[in-house]
């Protein structure tokens, strides 16, 4: 019996697979999942003309410069240190103020910005009468920040909105679809199991999502850590959970697939108007964090925010309100939480199978 | 007519007091029926009931009261059911993209069979309706016959000992049709059953064992065409007799008790004659065939489908 469920399920995806992957109806899904790989790419685009900028402003140096010999120029020193230290300038800027000294008399007192580089940090050096007065590093690779945006970019916008709509375009039209084609009848004139339908069609829309999510997810972690230096790269990846992280991400993906598809299946079936359903659970997810911790357990992003792999930080001042969004009061355990999204997808699964046993063909209702 | 007292049967497709209501509009009312094996045609009106009694049968549509039963099974184990029954619906919609081929063969997957029996049943089935040369191209391109066809060919591939064809005829041209007429009679003559739903009467004449008479959700009769136009008391049965003589054989037979009336045929070689009891009408044509009247045939003129529905259901939009 196993072996003939297997093989339906398999007749199912087949058949839905191509429907899925390449419906005009779900060109927005590709473009939702590639958006924050546009933004890295973008930023990685703009990072690396900078680098192309300082390299250039590198090799115009009198010599080959570390960051250490950007980092000892210190205010209070005068130009000639500077020149010493860090050689001629590549750029320098020269400019006057006059400062009134008395009543009627001014003084001109000469301006001076030095700029360096060594190919990856941008020095400024302001001097005012041959002193520094300030010392302006820009650039680099500030690697905590950076995965803090990636956190932040993940959190709010893959995982809330992009998967959440992604899952919702997919989920919902496994069988909504198919009434508004009024083509649901072939699957429900088959020797199958209404149940084994039901199964079919999710794995597809997993597999389908997966598939979608998680390259892209892959590939905007790639691009992210494209942007360091091998040496950074593997500092990350290797001995700073780095490749803990990516996998983690990838898993919540999955996850997420797995929890918004078991939703959006179930209300596919139970209604007509899918903006009903998706602004209810979107209104629920949101509100999630601002509810007793019972009603918080039955919601998908009460799991998946504690398997996120990098804390945001809210920093001082933020209103509480929005704190409490970002902020993850009540963590569960990883093993916890995964147990956690698969009991609520198997629970809604559950009820989507009851109601598949209970559904009629009558497309002109509809 | 009044509804037979139903026991549940495994030989048998038993509707038992069912009703359909989609929302409040009347699908069927209060349907008991036992249809046997043959060809068993549903005949009514457009939105009579007969495509409701077919997705009823199914299981695509749930009776709001009453029980339906399909051989040993019952609709609400499709898994069960569809291992018997193979169903050609009217709904002129199918799954995006897929050629006749696939169609039919990706419902043999999904039946369970591996690739190579899925095929090899596939190709069977298409021959058996003639869509060999068109089975690679996209359902999307079929003609309206052309799709009737391949939903046949799904409907017959797993060779189910119950066949439900809705409209089955609509939009094939008559080489077609009688191609498929005989592929139902084949089907049937195997000993499996056959339910089709048409308003076309002389087809159904031509298929039929019995016959299901709808009008607005109700059945008003069913049985074999000739028992139930036995039934209908009120009106008189119609006789068409074939001889040389008429006007002198019109007094005659205007003698006899079973006679009410006698019209001569408009060629002048023949009458039609009403009686209330056929049976002894037709006793006493052997005899005065055997006193020497010369009759070349005899044939009842309103023993069909076309008649009984009339007598029954009246002028609605049936195609004679």
């Amino acid at each position: 019996m196993i072996r003939l469920w297997w093989a339906q399920v398999r007749a199912v995806v087949r058949l839905e697979m191509k429907k899925t992957f390449f419906a005009r109806r779900g060109l927005w899904i590709y473009i939702l999942a590639l958006l924050p790989l546009l933004l890295f790419l973008g930023h990685n685009f703009q990072i690396s003309r900078q680098h192309a900028k300082l390299q250039r402003l590198a090799s115009q140096s009198e010599r080959l410069l570390s960051s250490e010999d950007l980092l000892s120029v210190q205010p209070g020193m005068t130009g000639q240190d500077v020149v010493a230290r860090l050689g001629k300038p590549p750029q320098r800027f020269h400019w006057n103020d006059q400062v009134q000294s008395g009543n009627d008399s001014f003084v001109n007192i000469p301006h001076e910005s030095y700029r360096y580089s060594d190919g990856r940090v941008d020095l400024w050096v302001d001097l005012a009468g041959d002193k520094v007065t300030n010392v302006n590093l820009r650039g680099g690779e500030n690697l905590g920040e950076d995965t803090i945006v990636f956190a932040g970019v993940f959190q709010f916008f893959y995982l809330r909105l992009a998967i959440f709509f992604g899952c919702l375009g997919i989920f919902m039209n496994l069988f909504r679809g198919e009434i508004l084609d009024k083509s649901l009848h072939f699957y429900f004139l088959a020797p199958i199991r209404r149940e084994v339908l039901m199964v079919g069609k999710f794995v597809a829309g997993l597999l389908a999502t997966c598939v979608i999510f998680v390259t892209s997810e892959l590939l905007q972690i790639v691009v992210f850590t494209a942007n360091y230096s091998p040496n950074v790269r593997d500092l990350y990846l290797y001995h700073n959970h780095g490749l803990g992280a990516a996998a983690a991400y990838l898993g919540v993906t999955i996850l997420a697939c797995v929890g918004y598809g078991a939703f959006f299946l179930a209300a596919g079936m139970l209604f007509r108007n899918p903006i009903l359903p998706a602004a209810g659970i979107l209104i629920w997810e949101a509100v999630n964090p601002f509810l007793p911790t019972l009603l918080q357990k039955f919601s998908v992003i009460y799991y998946l925010k504690a398997l996120c792999p990098v804390d945001i930080p809210t920093p001082p001042g933020t209103p509480a309100l929005l704190a409490l969004l970002v902020s993850n009061s009540d963590p569960v355990s990883s093993p916890v939480a995964i147990l956690g999204v698969v009991t609520v997808a198997l629970l809604v699964l559950y009820v989507s199978s009851l109601q598949v046993r209970r559904m009629e063909i009558n497309y002109t209702s509809e | 007519m009044s509804n037979p007292v139903i026991s549940p049967s495994n030989d048998k497709i038993v509707f038992q007091d069912v009703s359909k209501f989609y929302g409040e509009i009347l699908g069927v009312n209060r349907v008991n029926l036992s249809i046997p094996q043959g060809v068993t045609s549903l005949v009514g009106p457009n939105g009579s009931g007969k495509t409701t009694l077919m997705n009823l049968m199914t299981g695509l549509v749930r009776p709001t009261r009453g029980r339906v039963q399909v051989l040993e099974y019952t609709p609400d184990e499709p898994e069960k059911l569809f291992a018997i029954l193979g169903y050609s619906t009217q709904f002129d919609s199918f799954p995006k993209g897929l050629t006749g081929f696939q169609f039919v063969s990706s419902y043999l997957r999904l039946a369970g069979n591996d690739a190579r029996t899925a095929e090899k049943l596939a190709w069977r089935a298409i021959e058996r309706v003639n869509l060999v040369e068109a089975a690679s191209r996209s359902v999307a391109s079929y003609s309206k016959g052309m799709r009737q066809r391949i939903r046949l060919a799904q409907a017959l591939c797993r060779n189910p000992r119950v066949l439900v064809l809705d409209e089955p005829l609509n939009g094939l041209d008559p080489l077609a049709r009688a191609e498929m007429i005989a592929l139902f009679r084949a089907v049937a003559a195997e000993g499996r059953y056959v339910i089709i739903s048409s308003h076309i009467l002389h087809e159904v004449d031509a298929i039929s064992d019995q016959v299901i008479l709808l009008s607005n959700g109700y059945v008003v009769a069913e049985g074999q065409i000739h028992s139930v136009r036995n039934e209908i008391q009120e009106h008189p049965a119609q006789i068409l007799i074939r001889c040389t003589r008429p006007r002198e054989f019109a007094s005659k037979l205007l003698e006899n008790e079973q006679t009410i009336e006698v019209r001569i045929h408009n060629d002048e070689r023949g009458l039609l004659v009403k009686t209330r009891d056929p049976d002894r009408f037709y006793l006493m044509l052997n005899h005065m065939a055997m006193n020497g009247i010369e009759i070349e045939s005899v044939a009842p003129a309103d023993d069909d489908v076309n008649s009984v529905y009339e007598y029954l259901i009246g002028n609605e939009e049936v195609v004679r």
